[in-house]
């Protein structure tokens, strides 16, 4: 919403409330909903997922123990790297953070051990007995795990939707939980992977058998799972339509389908490269460069739904100058108006501490704006002490807390 | 402008587990049926039907007369003939990667006969000691258990390895083991207890026919 001088304060207090209300911003999420059904099916399939799994590595321990310790550990790092990195990129409109870790979880557990790998078995063992063997080993993974993987993944959005309806409200929301879900399905697969590796070599040195899979699947994931995830989950909120996201039937077909051909591709990129390392090594190149490129176009469309609620929500507080239009720009805008608000500063000449003053400035009126959501648009204590909480660090003053 | 402070009352909004009493259905939220019912049958498809499915597709590729298995590595055998090959290829038939798969197995009936390969450092009888080793951590020493001393076993081509008789609650068999430079060879052959030993001749014979280019008697 753009500020004209006509607009007055009740407009645009009336604009954050719609603001707040469409995007669900702020709002609470309950795990435990024992009338909805969906939380009934999702506490199934990931119990059975995460059952498979535990069972699985339980039965390994003791042949493969080191191993496991390594892949558990390096792959809990990874993915605590990439946990920060799709937290980071949601600081407009946030989700609850209890709702990524279900995300994450329905990935892992749900959508592996419950759902993809029993169909990937099936299905290569089908285009065994069809097509033959070569055949099988040359397509089967490229033709498998792009349907069975994204869907049982991107499954598990049209869940998270049934259980948190005034949450998940735009296609933004969709491509943070496909990340998430992505996330989650990466790292189980890359510690099964690990775990194969380390029967290579009938169980001898595993830590050298499952090392070299361990740096490939690190390597390979940042444009992986995670990614694919998110395009497909942002074009399933497209395909359904949302009350904060219009469905957009063409713009949500395109965005499934990239990522399972990419998926398909990637799978595939050993029998399209043939036994030339150079092709291999060029073509894997091209697809992850190919699959972050989209990545970003993806991130940069669904994102403005995001950034003009932020200006909504946020539209009031420069009415009322506890921001400034400047401020207000930059919290609405993207990693270049930000970066443009931090050289003004610089420009004039400002001095270190009033650069670093004005930084936190930025961060106090996030801050406020995470609290006016929590409290759907009403002044409450919390608002209150967030908005003064602006003006101090505005004043220079040294907090008392 | 209206500079006035905004003192709205917060917005009541239900709490998170309430249901409209007209989207009710024996106490549930009707609204999330439809969406489970989606994500069940698909589990259903990929976990029972996919499964059912090929359980249920009859698979024929046996093995003729003349037939030669190949393995990661340069590593081959050669099957019996009539057997059935379940996973493996042909030599000359590489996938389009050049890569051979490191895994063939062939079935007669009940008696299957599996092939592996992989790097290993060390000479036959401690490639067997590290698959005996592998095998009873992964069965927890419940599953097959070797049966007697490790005899010698010579291929065809002049390599000798090691090999050892197991048997298990409803199985029995036998395991050799090769190793040629850095790569170790492990065959198994099992089949169940109550039709016999496995025919030992035709496994022996498959055994002795491991070979890999380049490697002479050792």
């Amino acid at each position: 919403m753009t500020v004209t001088p006509a607009t007055t304060l009740a407009d645009l207090d009336r604009a954050r409330d719609t603001a707040l209300d469409l995007s669900g911003w702020g709002r609470r999420f309950s795990f435990y909903q024992p009338r909805n059904v969906a939380f009934w099916a999702y506490l199934l399939l990931v119990g059975i997922g995460f059952l498979v799994f535990v069972s699985t590595l339980a039965l390994k321990f003791d042949a493969y123990g080191q191993a496991i310790g390594l892949a558990v550990t390096s792959f809990g790092i990874y993915a605590a790297l990439f946990w920060w990195f799709a937290q980071h990129i949601d600081h407009y409109a946030k989700l609850p953070a209890k709702l990524m870790v279900v995300a994450f979880v329905w990935g892992g557990f749900a959508a592996t051990g419950a759902m993809a790998a029993n169909a990937n078995d099936a299905i290569l063992a089908l285009y065994s007995k069809t097509f033959g063997q070569v055949w099988a080993l040359n397509w089967g993974a490229g033709l498998a795990a792009p349907f069975t993987e994204e869907w049982a993944k991107g499954s598990g959005l049209l869940l998270l939707i049934a259980m948190a309806p005034r949450q998940v409200r735009t296609a933004f929301d969709g491509f943070i939980l496909g990340a998430f879900i992505g996330l989650g399905f990466q790292i189980i697969e890359d510690i099964t992977y690990a775990l194969t590796s380390a029967g290579t070599q009938f169980g001898a040195n595993q830590i050298g058998a499952s090392i070299g899979t361990i740096v490939l699947r690190m390597v390979s994931g940042v444009a992986a799972h995670i990614l694919y995830s998110a395009i497909f989950c942002a074009g399933l909120v497209y395909l359904l339509g949302r009350p904060a996201e219009p469905r957009k039937v063409g713009r949500g077909l395109l965005l499934v389908a990239i990522p399972m051909l990419l998926h398909g591709t990637w799978d595939s990129v050993g029998a399209i490269a043939g036994p030339s390392a150079l092709k291999l090594i060029g073509l894997l190149i091209a697809v992850i460069v190919i699959a972050l490129a989209i990545f970003v176009q993806v991130y940069k469309a669904t994102v403005k739904r995001e950034r003009d609620f932020v200006r909504d929500v946020m539209a009031p507080e420069q009415a009322r100058n506890v921001i400034t239009p400047v401020e207000l720009d930059a919290m609405a805008g993207n990693r270049k108006a930000r970066k443009a608000y931090r050289k003004a500063g610089r420009k004039a000449g400002g001095k270190r501490r009033e650069r670093k003053r004005a930084r936190y400035v930025l961060n106090a009126a996030y801050a406020l704006a995470d609290e006016l959501a929590a409290a759907r648009g009403a002044e409450t204590d919390r608002v209150r002490f967030a908005r003064s909480e602006v003006a101090r660090i505005r004043a220079g003053v040294p907090s008392q807390w | 402008m209206d500079m006035a402070s905004a003192a709205a009352p917060p917005r009541f909004e239900p709490d998170e587990r309430w249901v409209p009493a007209d989207e009710r259905w024996f106490g549930l939220d009707r609204r999330t049926i439809r969406p489970t019912l989606v994500v069940f049958a698909l589990a259903i498809v990929m976990s029972v039907v996919l499964p059912i499915t090929d359980a249920t597709v009859p698979y024929h590729d046996n093995v003729k007369a003349g037939d030669v298995l190949e393995l990661e590595g340069d590593v081959t055998f050669v099957p019996e003939a009539g057997w059935g090959i379940t996973s493996g290829l042909r030599a000359g038939h590489a996938p389009l990667s050049g890569e051979y798969p490191a895994t063939a197995t062939i079935e007669d009936g009940a008696i299957k006969f599996t092939v592996h390969t992989g790097q290993f450092h060390g000479d036959a009888h401690q490639l067997l000691d590290q698959i005996e080793t592998t095998s009873e951590a992964l069965n927890s020493g419940r599953g097959v258990r070797v049966t007697g001393a490790p005899t010698t076993i010579v291929t065809d081509q002049g390599k000798q390895g090691a090999t050892v008789r197991i048997s298990g609650p409803h199985t029995v068999g036998l395991i050799a083991a090769f190793v040629f430079g850095t790569r170790g060879v492990e065959a198994v052959a099992t089949g169940p207890s109550d039709a016999g030993s496995v025919p030992a001749a035709t496994v022996l014979e498959m055994i002795r026919s491991i070979s890999k280019p380049g490697e002479g008697k050792q």
